[in-house]
């Protein structure tokens, strides 16, 4: 597990945040109610039934509750990387992690994510293993934190710490970009892949507020590379200067971006809808348009 | 409220569908010390509260019976 694949984040320290929020997590799951809204919002789309559901990375089953049986689940499994997380869940539990699932082949008709999959180092491998304990036609929905994510607060960080420091370290841990994520699930092997992402804008009293809350959220920076040390306070207080200076509205109050990014993958299946072969066209395209087609490379006249 | 038929015991769908993580394969349920048992790893994952723990930084070394869990130290 050493070996091969660079670590971008440390498990085990995501592991203990987690654990450490679990008491207070009530008081900061606004992100993770938001996620699992978007979910639930793209269940309600769904025609199928599924009977049984996996929430994967549940932060204590917040989204049964928005589920609410809504997807018609028989067995709802809930796991998570910390106990702790899943101490107060009403229903079967298991401690997992998302790097190495242990579950067996097509177990589920649907495999819920709600902002977790952004910790994982090897995401296309998640995607895999994801896509293995569904059934034929099983659901992948799955939402994770984006690009754009605390773009403020790492400009700031960045920025005070070069100035305080006189150098700089990663202090936020790094998202994945949303055009990305739509080809990794797609060569993970998931039919009809959709990925698409939306902002949410929060505002705080200052940005030392939005560094609680994120602490408090169990997602205060897990990187490997990030310092051993606790970031220095001076740097702290400067950082939170220049985020009052840069991102205030006109009520003093910080702005934070989160962006959250929705996927849905279907396990491919016979019979499933499928893009068609090129050149499987019955009509033309020119003719549909109206237009006079041309050989490829022939510019078009000006005019 | 969805009380467990076995006091602290799994539940038994769970189980139907639980795999060593890092082999896949079934697992042995020693109902006796509470532990999922992986031979082909060489591996034990315990259940505490009912709660199994499926993480390799967590499991029992089949090799080493005698020794204690010990989450920091085990991986080495």
């Amino acid at each position: 597990m050493d070996q091969g694949l660079p670590t971008v984040f440390d498990r085990r320290a995501l592991r203990r945040q987690r654990t450490r929020a679990a008491a207070g997590f009530a008081r900061h799951d606004f992100l993770v109610r938001a996620g699992a809204e978007r979910l639930a919002d793209r269940l309600d789309d769904m025609k199928p039934r599924f009977a049984r559901v996996l929430e994967l990375g549940a932060h204590g089953g917040i989204l049964r509750d928005s589920l609410a049986g809504r997807a018609g689940e028989a067995l709802h499994v809930a796991a998570d990387l910390a106990p702790a997380m899943l101490a107060r869940a009403q229903m079967p539990v298991v401690v997992a992690d998302e790097e190495a699932l242990p579950f067996a082949t097509a177990s589920f008709d649907l495999v819920l994510s709600n902002l977790s999959l952004h910790w994982v180092n090897d995401l296309p491998g998640a995607l895999v293993q994801i896509r293995r304990i569904l059934r034929p036609d099983g659901l992948l929905l799955a939402s994770l934190l984006g690009g754009r994510t605390l773009e403020e607060l790492r400009l700031c960080l960045l920025e005070a710490e070069s100035e305080v420091a006189g150098g700089a370290s990663p202090r936020v841990s790094p998202f994945v970009d949303t055009r990305d994520a739509g080809a990794l699930l797609q060569r993970a092997g998931f039919a009809l892949p959709v990925a698409d992402a939306d902002l949410l804008t929060v505002t705080y009293p200052d940005a030392l507020a939005l560094m609680r809350d994120l602490r408090g959220m169990g997602e205060a920076n897990a990187a490997t590379a990030r310092p051993r040390r606790f970031t220095r306070r001076d740097i702290l207080v400067r950082a939170a200067a220049i985020y009052g200076d840069r991102f205030a509205g006109p009520d003093g109050r910080i702005h934070a971006s989160f962006e959250i990014v929705t996927l849905t993958g279907w396990a491919p299946a016979p019979g499933q809808p499928k893009p068609l072969r090129p050149g499987s066209a019955a009509a033309r395209l020119a003719d549909a348009l109206g237009a006079e087609e041309r050989p490829a490379g022939d510019k078009a006249p000006h005019g | 409220m969805n009380e467990q038929s076995v006091p602290s015991g799994i539940d038994p769908k769970l189980l139907e569908i639980l795999v060593c993580p890092l082999t896949k394969q079934a697992l042995r349920y020693d109902r006796e010390h509470q532990e999922l048992v992986s031979a082909a790893a060489g591996l034990a994952f315990p259940i505490r509260d009912g709660i199994p723990i499926m993480l390799v930084d967590e499991a029992r070394r089949l090799d080493d019976a005698a020794s204690t869990t010990r989450p920091e130290g085990a991986a080495q």
